[in-house]
């Protein structure tokens, strides 16, 4: 009897003990395993004895997944959650899914501009974990072949182009088949030959999509077209890295987080970065970043103690550390040490100095209803210019018909 | 035989609790959320008809038709090619030619295969530049017809169309060879001995007596292609591009209801409103085809 009892102890603890301490994590980003590994460790060697139970899911299906397992009671302690403002964070927060943090992490690392991204009613609701820095990014070694300097114009663009063109290389790989990757070009584009000041004049209704600034930006991407690979509405982000990575395209207009994959698949690349080039040599150029999202705490937390605590650590530069070593990503957190690496020290700085303060993509009024500049304006239309089905002047007439539905400044204009 | 009420009800009722709870119950609350605006999250606020006036107008609705259009372009080609190259195929089999039995196996293969990693095989052989697809066409001196096939609106659906009958046909050769086979070899012969070529003994007598299995067949791919979403999703994705020239009612559905990307507002009750009006179109086809399947019983 007294052996039975005991194997029923023996059983009850381990079961226990399996469950002690363990802190499941949902996130979009499949990438980011190795950081939570490294996180896991670093608790463990402070005297936490946490294990993180990470899960990934495709970017897509995501958030549809967190709002019904959150609803249901079945969700994860921690989730990747998107910026604000947007209708799907919003209405987490808004319905208690997503609890506040300012009151168990301290939050002094953030710049204010980050915090504002995961704020709602004087509560902060995750802590930030990257920012995002996107732009032109290119093989130096072409450039350097090519006697090539980083353009300052989109004239000088156009150029460079021409002479790798020339030279027998695809100067830029697009990922037509990829829509969103589309809309994420016209939006870079858009923040250094547009310039803050006109975004900034479109999101108070002081001008709108059909200003010809607007159609010259569509037409200026439509004319580069000459230039990309030949077939390029049906390659997708996949096609994108492994020729970019292996010297077929010497341009990609792309985000940070490419560089890793581009690493992993060539660790010998020589990757160069800059700004897209201003129409006119007396504009500033400027860099479209955003805050990628933050780690928030959901209301089905089950191990709320160390979820607090991995909530802490993501708030400190040695986080950062880690998160940038895995993933050449910048950090939100300040204060982190970024792997030795020109590339991710000229976005860093360009993150800091260059930042458009307006823009129309991510984090931006547009895309917050439908029909939405992102899903519904850009990313169709651009397909539709770049197949020769859609004028500039049409892309621009579709924008304005599209936001003036639902965006009071832009309406009856 | 008589059987008692409740004895009927104790084996009925399990089933129907399951049906119930599975089928009808979504199926109303996917009606009466249509009428609500509901994010997915948090209360629903009653909008009346508002849902509907929206998926029919402006440029929603010019979504919606082109995706109905899409779904109907989806079921005739559908018709044409899995009905009329599996009958083919079919009679190929049934004339017991060599390899019948090794043939028959491989067009069922691709049946087996799931989903996801048919579209990601596809996704691989569709590549515009090292696609296996556009490199046989340059092994055989066709390299002009080389295309960026899921990148262009002119081939992207019919590529997906033929995407889906790679995967599907060996479930339609399958049931229209077992047809064939049930047609009584003593009627075939006959006609032989009568003087009958193969060409009148297929279309004066196989296809005849093989037609109700047609009407069938026909009947479930109305149904199959207005519902269908997993070939375009694995294919072209939630945006169902280029520039929504392959998106269905289902891909419009899903990103409706559970948007595309970014962070976008979504809205359940419009995405409701979207699959009322796939069941307005399925459900009167589907009521004709328990009637045929019910009187193809009596008959028999």
């Amino acid at each position: 009897m007294k052996k039975k009892l005991l194997l029923v102890a023996i059983a009850v603890l381990l079961v226990v003990s399996s469950f002690a301490g363990k802190v499941t994590i949902w996130s979009w980003r499949p990438q980011d395993a190795e950081v939570w590994q490294k996180v896991e460790a670093a608790l463990k060697a402070q005297g936490h004895d946490i294990t993180i139970e990470f899960t990934s899911y495709l970017a897509t299906e995501y958030d549809s997944k967190v709002n019904l397992a959150l609803q249901t009671g079945t969700g994860p302690d921690l989730v990747y959650s998107r910026r604000l403002p947007g209708g799907r964070t919003q209405v987490l927060i808004e319905n208690g899914l997503y609890l506040p943090i300012n009151d168990h992490v301290d939050l002094v690392n953030f710049p204010e501009a980050s915090l504002k991204s995961v704020s709602w009613n004087d509560q902060v609701f995750g802590v930030p974990f990257a920012v995002q820095v996107v732009g032109i990014f290119y093989n130096k070694d072409y450039y350097d072949q090519f006697g090539l300097q980083e353009p300052t114009t989109w004239d000088e663009l156009v150029a460079n182009a021409a002479v790798i063109k020339k030279n027998g290389i695809d100067p830029f790989f697009i990922s037509g088949k990829d829509a969103w990757t589309l809309t994420m070009q016209h939006a870079m584009a858009g923040v250094s030959v547009l310039g803050p000041e006109w975004i900034e004049a479109l999101t108070n209704g002081e001008t709108n999509f059909l200003d010809p600034k607007f159609t010259d930006l569509n037409k200026k991407l439509n004319d580069l077209k000459v230039y990309y690979q030949n077939g390029f509405m049906g390659n997708s982000t996949v096609d994108q890295d492994a020729s970019f990575a292996f010297g077929q395209a010497a341009m990609v207009f792309y985000g940070i987080w490419g560089y890793q994959v581009w690493k992993d698949l060539n660790p010998d690349m020589n990757v160069g970065y800059f700004m897209v080039p201003t129409a006119t040599a007396d504009q500033k150029p400027y860099a479209y970043t955003y805050l990628d999202g933050a780690i928030a705490l959901t209301s089905n937390v089950k191990n709320r103690a160390d979820s607090i605590e991995i909530l802490k650590f993501c708030a400190t530069p040695e986080f950062g550390t880690i998160f940038a070593g895995v993933t050449y990503n910048i950090p939100a957190v300040s204060g982190a040490t970024i792997p030795p690496n020109p590339l991710l020290e000229e976005v860093l700085e360009v993150y800091n100095n260059h930042a458009s303060p307006f823009v129309y993509w991510v984090g931006s009024v547009f895309t917050t209803q439908k029909p939405s500049l992102y899903d519904d304006v850009l990313s169709p239309g651009m397909q539709e210019m770049y197949a020769g089905k859609l004028t500039p002047e049409g892309l621009s007439k579709m924008a304005q018909d599209a936001i003036s539905q639902w965006y009071p400044p832009l309406m009856g204009k | 035989m008589h059987i008692k009420l409740k004895y009927l009800l104790v084996f009925i009722l399990p089933a129907m609790l399951l049906y119930t709870v599975f089928i009808i119950y979504p199926l109303f609350d996917s009606l009466i959320l249509s009428f609500f605006s509901w994010s997915g999250v948090g209360a629903r606020t009653f909008v009346g008809l508002r849902n509907f006036r929206t998926i029919f107008s402006g440029s929603f609705g010019k979504e919606l038709f082109n995706a109905f259009f899409n779904n109907v372009y989806f079921f005739l080609m559908l018709i044409v090619i899995e009905l009329g190259l599996g009958f083919l195929i079919a009679l190929m089999l049934a004339s017991k030619i060599k390899g019948a039995g090794a043939f028959r196996v491989v067009t069922y293969i691709p049946n087996m295969i799931p989903l996801v990693l048919v579209g990601f095989m596809w996704g691989l052989f569709l590549n515009p530049q090292v696609g296996l697809v556009n490199q046989l066409l340059k092994l055989v001196g066709l390299g002009g017809w080389a295309q960026p096939w899921l990148g262009q609106s002119s081939t992207a659906l019919t590529t997906i169309i033929l995407v889906n009958v790679w995967r599907n046909l060996g479930f339609y050769v399958l049931v229209i060879l077992a047809a064939i086979l049930d047609i009584s070899p003593e009627l075939i012969e006959a006609a032989y001995i009568d003087g009958a070529n193969n060409w009148k003994i297929t279309w004066r007598i196989i296809f005849p007596l093989t037609f109700s299995t047609f009407r069938t067949l026909a009947i479930l791919l109305f149904i199959w292609s207005f519902n269908i979403f997993d070939t375009v999703y694995a294919l072209t994705g939630v945006q169902a591009g280029p520039y929504r020239s392959t998106d269905v009612l289902g891909t419009l559905f899903y990103r409706t209801a559970f948007g595309g990307l970014g962070s976008g507002a979504v809205d359940m009750g419009l995405g409701a409103s979207v699959t009322v009006f796939i069941f307005a179109i399925v459900m009167p086809v589907s009521i004709l085809y328990v009637y045929l399947v019910e009187k193809k019983q009596r008959s028999a």
